[in-house]
């Protein structure tokens, strides 16, 4: 059976959408689905396709995982605008669930001027625009805002300042019973069973809230400030709907978060067969003083569309889900 | 060892040498990180709920339980005695694991239990049981509004508060979590 009415609302929200950001003088981009490189993520696993011709060389390709990739070199002309763009991306995954579709749909906006503050009161703004007639009313209610550090406090009663050092994080997940001692394993990880745990389970359902200042051990090519990464994530209903950076624009550190996670890469996924992409080395040069300081937005459109429709799973509002043609 | 990944609804598994069986699982991915599984495990013996998040590249230790009939057939104080209605093994299960079960469990009757290396983890009592009104008190004076109440024992030894007009010799359904009057059973 097609859900035509959900189909209906899609386009709905695809509408609002781009008469927002048109209003607002945004262009609407259209970048590929393919690549010959991506920005390394250790944590995205990707899809890979070969391109072969009998007169040209054969050459492996990617599809994105998000248009990032493309939408930040346009910044490098003077004369880009802000922009914005709808697109389908692609994360290989073994877990399918309520939440995840690997291949999804995907509003990325990039402002010129903005720091990730300020695209949390614009994304506030699109949400009142885009909220669908007989709809979940969540979404317009106004955004929460709070930092990481004040969740952790909040709700877990642990002060993330004290939990820099590995050793501290790992005891107090060791007390809670996350991890046995004989786990190895990333800051990142460990920090991520104490967040999924306590933190992400108790965050508030009945209106959005922005969790800000992410721990800077979560590498990311978002500004830092200290201890934190300038990065927000927007929950709503419970579900983690979009991510957004103060975008890093320092050469150096994009040179630096690009050999790190590439070597990340290399060694988780070398001695299994799964895809490493092409990374650029170059693209750290595509930054520097006459790049815009801008900050990026990347929401989750199924996701968006799941929850203002009141659909317990992605399944309920895409039209041909993975999870049937794999059974 | 399966990995947490693999765990789905109804998987038995050890947690710090205690059984558990999952009643929900959910996937997770943080934004930035490794995959993650969020699931609900109840303690058959206990009733304990425990939320915990794995990565769904941990090991787990998975359990194969059985659901056995067994008939209860009398208790010594310290031991209930149960036979496999099948094998007619007997089996006997610790009474401090099943606080009170003397009470809501009659002799001669049959519970599916559920049991893993041949310990029982958990006996099922339905929630409505009727028993027979063995000894009846004499009536108190209570809440007028209310209608007064007294006390009476069942053939199990289960006190349970009623009302009145409920004598020795009749039956009653009781609610065998709360231990409370459901109401009279004409036989």
């Amino acid at each position: 059976m097609y859900d035509f009415a959900i189909a209906k609302k899609r386009n709905e929200l695809y509408k609002n959408i781009r008469e927002f950001f048109d209003d607002k003088g945004y262009l609407e981009v259209d970048t590929p689905s393919l690549s010959d490189n991506l920005i390394p993520e250790n944590s995205i696993e990707n899809f890979s396709t070969m391109f072969s011709n009998e007169f040209l060389l054969s050459k492996e390709f990617y599809l994105i995982p998000s248009p990032e990739v493309f939408m930040k070199k346009l910044f490098v002309q003077e004369d880009c605008p802000s922009i914005y763009q709808i697109s389908k991306c692609f994360r290989n995954s073994e877990q399918l669930g309520k939440i995840h579709n690997p291949e999804f749909s995907m509003l990325e906006y990039y402002t010129k001027g903005f720091d990730e503050k300020d695209s949390i009161d614009l994304t506030e703004e699109l949400f009142k625009k885009i909220n669908l007639i007989g709809c979940s009313s969540s979404l317009e209610k106004r955004f929460e805002r709070i930092t990481m550090r004040e969740a952790f406090k909040r709700f877990a009663n642990l002060d993330l300042e004290k939990l820099q050092d590995y050793r501290e994080l790992r005891k107090v997940a060791e007390k809670l019973s996350l991890i046995d001692e004989k786990t190895k394993e990333s800051w990142q990880d460990t920090f991520n069973r104490i967040f999924l745990t306590l933190i992400e389970t108790s965050l508030p359902k009945d209106h959005p809230i922005v969790l800000m200042d992410y721990p800077r051990q979560i590498e990311c090519l978002a500004k830092d400030e200290g201890n934190y990464k300038r990065r927000w994530e927007l929950y709503v209903e419970g579900v983690e709907i979009a991510n957004c950076y103060w975008e890093e624009t320092n050469p150096n550190k994009i040179k630096s978060y690009y050999e790190k996670e590439r070597a990340l890469i290399y060694n988780q996924r070398a001695s299994n067969e799964r895809v490493i992409p092409d990374f650029d080395d170059k693209f750290y040069l595509n930054f520097g003083e006459k790049y815009p300081e801008s900050s990026g937005v990347a929401i989750g459109l199924d996701r968006l569309l799941m929850i203002e429709c009141r659909k317990l799973s992605l399944e309920g509002v895409i039209l041909f889900p993975f999870s049937d043609m794999i059974c | 060892m399966i990995k947490a990944g693999q765990i789905d609804k109804g998987t038995a598994l050890l947690i710090k040498g205690q059984p558990f069986i999952c009643a929900d699982r959910e996937f997770v991915n943080p934004g930035k990180g490794s995959a993650f599984v969020r699931l609900k495990l109840k303690s058959p013996s206990t009733g304990q709920v425990l939320q915990v998040t794995m990565k769904s590249q941990d090991n787990a230790e998975e359990i194969v339980v059985d659901e056995i009939d067994f008939q209860y057939m009398y208790n010594d104080g310290e031991d209930f005695y149960m036979m496999n209605v099948e094998t007619f093994d007997q089996i006997s299960v610790p009474m401090k694991s099943f606080e009170d079960y003397q009470y809501i469990m009659k002799e001669g009757d049959t519970y599916r239990c559920m049991v893993y290396d041949e310990k029982v983890l958990d006996i099922q009592i339905p929630s409505k049981v009727v028993f027979l009104v063995a000894e009846s008190e004499e009536a108190i004076k209570g809440d007028t509004v209310q209608g007064a109440t007294k006390y009476v024992t069942t053939e199990t030894g289960l006190k349970v508060k009623v009302p009145i007009f409920i004598k020795q010799g009749e039956k009653i359904r009781v609610n065998t979590e709360t231990k409370e009057y459901l109401e009279r059973v004409n036989s």
